[in-house]
């Protein structure tokens, strides 16, 4: 780490221009007083961000993508908990069937789900309700809260719940003591995969959403489909910069490395 | 009357039998070793006094009551694990705490009863630590603490030593058992280190296969194998192959190669295949000519308190070990006499000993 090379220190000069250059650009074009997209050379304006405060429809999609990504990541995470125990720790008939059919979203093309979920609450006549949709997130974003709360599970010493048993906790007391604080951080690092992934999704919602149930990406997505007005570049910044507070606030509460990249302890 | 009794165990995986009709009858505030080879099922047989394995079949009864059926949680038992298990986001205190706080104790009386476990174990201060920053020896004597901290009537140990260092593991050994007498608490210790099992219990169960072939004092069971697995698992041994020749009320002799050797107190017989058993501390260097064989050195290896030697003679290559009294023994290639007591030779019949050692 200490010993960057030449050509290391390039690499990541690039690889992160690469990335944050496009965000820059964005964020930069959000402060434009032009009624276009464009670079702000003449003089910065908050014109868009006004505008997005007097936009009730994206304000509501937004706040509907934050409500729905809590509902749908905390769903999943409260089913990914005695999922992952229970795939790491009993060897049971079809164990490998389980374990394939919960992560199989993550296989499934977005568009092919859209369209089931479309037809199945047609049928079904419960369309265009929050519910309905949370239904549909939980199922394409329990994967990644799966993925990581498994990786907790797997290597799990079988002894540190014996122990607080055989020290007369209950079972529920042992998992609530002793067991969820040691998967503690694969638990918040699914549920935090689960939330962006549900606030992201646009593939399959544009299928299910409905007039009353319009997530912010897909708002955004019929905004720039009808118009190309820089309004979007505001909606842009304000979520770029929104992510890196949440980011950085999660750092300090949990440590975003433990949390995306494992114990690193 | 015993303490805790099991009673025809058996635990079955698919077709394998990991215990296979254990029985073992303990008296309250012994210490007893279950001793043998990895996968005999010592575990396996731990477990089920825990709880944490269902066994297929038989009974345990703990201090007149059946436990079979009881829920780990409410056994009230003292266990520590191999790994130890410490909670590693609870502080040493928390950990030993943990109990106390299960039971209801109330806070005061917890503080208390945790700085005398502390105490106990020689650990007093540590307890603001997390485990983390704990050395190997410290988190064994954490565990211990915690295990004891509930006042369990029994405590299990599964191979508590075999993460720490030789002398480490030696110093524990004797504080163990130190401890275990201090509080006249009935233990048993799962190990497959033969000098933890004699340095620490009253007796030593000896396991082979999911069973107990044989359970004695350590004097005895080193003394006095009942099998040839039993002898050969509980220190080294030289072991003959012969035939009984001859036999009288008062010995039986029994032919080795082209020599007779007769050993008392054993009636066999006549042509019964045997083995013949003596080991290596029971045999003397003497002057060349003066002992019953003679030989020549083809090993000698200093251990510091002991020299190893292995003696090429008629019987084969005899292993010996001689205190070191400060005059090194002959040299490898030198002839020597070989001498023993005939009190001091085992037989064993050799069809028990069919495929083993
Ligand atoms: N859950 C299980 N399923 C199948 N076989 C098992 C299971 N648990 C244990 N066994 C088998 O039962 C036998 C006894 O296991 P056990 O763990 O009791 O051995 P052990 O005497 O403690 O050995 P070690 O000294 O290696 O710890 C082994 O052959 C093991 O493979
Ligand atoms: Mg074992």
């Amino acid at each position: 780490m200490h010993k960057n090379g030449f050509f290391s220190l390039l690499f990541h000069a690039l690889f992160v221009t690469f990335i944050v250059a496009p965000l820059v650009v964005v964020m930069a074009m959000a402060f434009t007083s032009k009624g276009y997209l464009s670079l702000p050379t003449e003089g910065l304006s908050l014109r868009w961000f006004r505008a997005l405060a007097d936009n009730q429809e994206m304000l509501d999609a937004f706040a509907l993508s934050i409500k729905l990504g809590l509902a749908s990541a905390t769903i999943a995470a409260l089913l990914a908990i005695p999922a992952a125990l229970a795939i790491s720790r009993y060897d049971f008939p079809g164990r490998g069937a389980v374990t394939g059919f919960l992560l199989s979203p993550l296989m499934i093309p977005s568009v092919v789900l859209g369209i089931a979920f479309l037809r199945f609450f047609s049928l079904a006549q419960i369309g265009g309700s929050f519910w309905a949709l949370t239904l549909t997130h939980v199922i394409v974003v329990l994967p990644y809260a799966l993925r990581l709360t498994l990786a907790s599970t797997i290597g799990l010493e079988r002894d540190i719940e014996h122990a607080a048993l055989s020290l007369g906790a209950s079972r529920w007391t042992a998992f609530y003591r002793v067991v969820l604080p040691r998967i503690r951080t694969g638990v918040v690092g699914g549920w935090m995969l689960a939330f962006i992934q549900s606030f992201d999704e646009l593939t399959m919602t544009v299928f299910v959403a409905t007039p009353g149930t319009t997530t912010l990406p897909v708002a955004m997505y019929n905004q720039i489909s009808q118009t190309i007005d820089p309004l979007i570049t505001a909606v842009s910044t304000v979520l770029i910069v929104g992510t890196l507070l949440l980011m950085l606030i999660l750092d300090r509460m949990v440590g975003l490395d433990r949390v995306l990249i494992g114990e690193g302890k | 009357m015993a303490f805790l009794t099991l009673e025809g165990i058996v635990k079955t995986y698919g077709t394998f039998r990991a215990i296979d009709g254990l029985n073992l009858e303990v008296r309250h505030g012994e210490f007893i070793a279950l001793l043998g080879p990895s996968g005999c099922g010592k575990t396996t047989t731990l477990q089920s006094i825990a709880g944490f394995v269902q066994p297929t079949e038989g009974r345990i009864v703990l201090d007149g009551r059946d436990i079979t059926h009881v829920r780990p949680e409410q056994r009230g038992l003292g266990i520590v694990f191999q790994s130890y298990a410490l909670f590693p986001h609870m502080t040493v205190a928390q950990n030993i705490s943990f109990g106390l706080e299960m039971r209801g104790v109330p806070t005061a009386e917890r503080g208390k009863r945790v700085d005398e476990a502390l105490d106990l174990v020689r650990l007093a201060g540590l307890g603001e630590r997390y485990p983390k920053a704990l050395s190997g020896g410290q988190r064994q004597r954490v565990a211990i603490a915690r295990a004891l901290a509930i006042r369990p009537n029994l405590l299990l140990l599964d191979e508590p030593m075999s993460n720490l260092d030789a002398k480490l593991r030696e110093e524990m050994h004797i504080e163990l058992r130190a401890i275990q007498r201090e509080l006249g608490i009935t233990t048993i210790l799962v190990t497959h280190d033969q000098v933890e099992a004699m340095t620490m219990s009253d007796r030593i169960a000896v396991m082979q296969k999911g069973r107990i072939v044989q359970i004695d004092t350590p004097f005895e069971a080193y003394e006095r194998p009942h099998s040839p697995f039993a002898s050969a698992f509980l220190g080294k041994t030289n072991a003959f192959a012969g035939a009984v020749q001859l036999r009288n009320d008062r010995c039986c002799h029994v032919q080795v190669h082209d020599t007779l050797m007769h050993v008392p107190h054993e009636d066999r017989t006549l042509g019964n295949d045997v083995n013949v058993y003596i080991r290596p501390e029971k045999i003397r260097l003497v002057a060349l000519g003066s002992g019953r064989f003679s030989g020549r050195v083809r090993l000698r290896v200093f251990l510091g308190n002991l020299w190893l030697m292995a003696v090429e003679s008629r019987l084969g290559l005899v292993h010996m070990t001689l205190p070191n009294l400060g005059t090194p023994p002959p040299e490898e290639g030198s002839e020597v006499g070989l001498d023993w007591s005939d009190d001091d030779l085992r037989l064993l019949d050799r069809e028990v000993a069919h495929g083993q050692v």
